[in-house]
């Protein structure tokens, strides 16, 4: 049971979209809001009755609904676009931003003149920007997978720290958290991978469409939140940190599965380990400012990182 | 028992209808569904007023002739915008954008609802922002001109907003910090608290204050610091997506090798360092000497730690 203030917003959008359309299959309305036929009839049947005093069948909302269909003539006034909150003004803005900024965009189409409508109906021109990136082979790799076509990718992995060739189906291409990230079909791998444009090193089409039946398997991306920018496998090496105040960063910088202060007074953050090689990186990343408690084969993980790194400053550190 | 939902939709239609103010004597009597007169009755009425104010709908009080003195209504320019005359395509774009970018919550869905624009289609994602709750507080004092106060890293600022801006992974408020005289950047995500906005209006900003002008590119040009050319090596293996990655940074010799110089103006070595580390042994810090013990000496603490 939702509570009344999200049912009367959910209704008045309802009614607004009825004051403009007149006429909407029942399914159809209902799947527009996102509720089950059966709760927009009951939220219907009670806005008809709904109007002003004195309630007479002139002062009510004329709205019929039978097994199909809901008519309603509820005049211009309910048509007229309500106020946003602040929340939704922004939301709106910042998505229309964030479409205009990705490369290739028409800075001059549709969008744009909707969001300057709306920025200046708001009294908010030019107060927000959204800026997404780019990669060097970002724009060829958004037609690739825009136009179906496979790719052939020099990509630099951080798991295995070296630069491998990869065939790829695309499929989509996304900026999540200010990164450019392809979801593909790796043939490499056998299975679906999410990679970084900005590690691509090379890319060029092999020539062959997309196999899209790639993209249905137990594999595909389908299910999971899909913007989430690292999605731990199940049996990931699990680590426990020990972070001083200065490191906390970490909880924002990278997905954590959770934290606890510690009665010295850092605190312990459990991560997924992606890989050993990004393991160092962000162990190097933290210095001094966070210890590993386990599991043991990682508590030495930094030190020997630390340690490889300064043999290339040409300093022996003692062991 | 009348469902809450019809007293308060009855509610709104009543506050809108005619601009008359409306004692809450009255408004019980034009709506079903209130208490019989007394503290219960004012009880439900507030609880209303404040389902409609998390909702977006203000209502008004008005002082007026008459034992209770307070008079209630629902002013239109409160409760509609005025009509944006968006073309069909216009509509569609806005859609296509809602159902496009992840922001955490439904806010943008809710926002083509009070429009009374179909609710969004599924589409692929394409871009994901994170949601923050100071967001829209900022957005607002934006709109309004107005003057906002938080604490930042234990300080109390006074800021003049300029700008909201996403760039690489975090939201930015740029503006002019009044206390100190100078355009600030700040991390959204770091501010102590919800700002705090002031009164409509009150933000000033130099005349000739470009908030463009006021952020820096990369996170090491952020800093207060002096500047400094940092040159550093990196290594064949990396070297390409470097180079790539920093189309400022000059490119001083290419070896044989594969590996690169490159030198890089910063103005945050902590910054830098961050980034750099990020390449584990395929970059090296050459110059200037001070930067390179510093690198030097945050390793060795960590092997001795």
């Amino acid at each position: 049971m939702i509570e009344a203030g999200q049912r009367l917003h959910r209704l008045l959008a309802v009614l607004t979209w009825l004051a403009r359309v007149q006429r909407a299959p029942l399914d159809e309305l209902a799947e527009r809001f996102g509720m089950s036929p059966a709760d927009l009839v009951t939220d219907l049947e009670l806005a008809a009755c709904c109007g002003l005093p004195p309630y007479t069948p002139d002062q009510l909302m004329e709205i019929l609904v039978d097994e199909h269909e809901v008519t309603a003539n509820l005049g211009p006034e309910l048509a007229r676009p309500r106020r946003l909150t602040a929340a939704e003004g922004f939301a709106l803005a910042a998505s229309a931003r964030a479409i205009l900024a990705t490369p290739g965009a028409d800075r001059q189409g549709a969008l744009s003149k909707a969001l300057a409508k709306l920025e200046s109906a708001l009294g908010a021109d030019g107060r927000l920007r959204v800026d997404l990136g780019d990669a060097a082979h970002l724009a060829e790799v958004r037609r690739a997978a825009d136009e179906g076509r496979q790719l052939q990718v020099r990509y630099y992995s951080v798991s295995s720290d070296q630069e491998s060739e990869r065939v790829v189906d695309p499929l989509s291409v996304l900026a999540i958290d200010g990164r450019w990230y392809l979801d593909a079909y790796c043939h490499h791998a056998g299975s679906m991978r999410r990679f970084r444009v900005d590690r691509m090193v090379s890319v060029a089409p092999t020539g062959q469409a997309v196999d899209h039946s790639r993209f249905d398997g137990p594999s595909g991306p389908s299910g999971g939140p899909a913007t989430e920018a690292f999605l731990p496998s199940p049996d990931a090496t699990v680590a426990r940190l020990a972070v001083e105040p200065g490191g906390m960063w970490l909880v924002e910088a990278v997905p954590t599965l959770g934290t606890a202060p510690l009665p010295d007074g850092r605190t312990e953050v459990r991560l997924a380990v992606a890989s050993p090689v990004w393991f160092d990186r962000l162990l190097l990343r933290l210095g001094a400012q966070a210890e590993v408690l386990a599991p043991p084969e990682l508590v030495g993980a930094g030190r020997a990182s630390a340690r490889r790194l300064l043999e290339r400053y040409g300093v022996t550190a003692p062991s | 028992m009348v469902d809450r939902l019809e007293r308060l939709t009855n509610l709104v239609l009543v506050l809108l209808g005619d601009q008359r103010p409306k004692s809450l004597r009255e408004i019980a009597e034009e709506v079903p569904g209130y208490p019989p007169e007394g503290e219960t009755r004012r009880q439900a009425f507030e609880r209303d007023k404040r389902t409609l104010r998390d909702g977006g709908i203000v209502v008004g009080t008005v002082s007026i002739d008459g034992p209770e003195q307070v008079g209630y209504r629902i002013r239109p320019e409160d409760f509609y915008l005025p009509d944006l005359e968006l073309d069909p395509d216009e509509q569609a774009a806005l859609n296509l954008a809602v159902a496009g970018v992840h922001l955490g919550d439904p806010s943008g869905r809710d926002a083509l609802w009070r429009l009374g624009l179909p609710a969004p289609s599924a589409a692929r994602p394409v871009a994901g922002l994170p949601a923050l709750p100071a967001l829209p507080v900022l957005w607002d004092a934006l709109r309004s001109r107005a003057e906002v106060e938080f604490g930042y890293r234990g300080e109390r600022r006074r800021v003049a907003p300029a700008m909201l801006r996403f760039r690489g992974g975090w939201w930015y408020l740029v503006g002019f910090d009044v206390d100190k005289q100078a355009s600030r950047t700040f991390r959204v995500d770091r501010l102590d608290n919800l700002p705090e906005p002031g009164v409509a209006g009150s933000a000033m900003l130099p005349a000739e204050f470009d908030p463009m002008q006021a952020m820096a590119d990369e996170p090491w040009r952020m800093g207060d610091g002096e500047l400094v050319a940092v040159e550093i090596a990196a290594g064949a293996a990396v070297a390409a997506l470097i180079e790539q990655g920093q189309p400022s940074a000059e490119v001083v010799e290419r070896r044989p090798d594969g590996s690169v110089v490159l030198r890089i103006d910063v103005t945050n070595v902590a910054a830098l360092r961050s980034w750099l580390l990020d390449y584990g042994e395929h970059v090296v810090v050459l110059g200037p000497p001070s930067v390179r013990a510093e690198m030097i000496a945050w390793l060795e603490t960590m092997v001795a730690g």
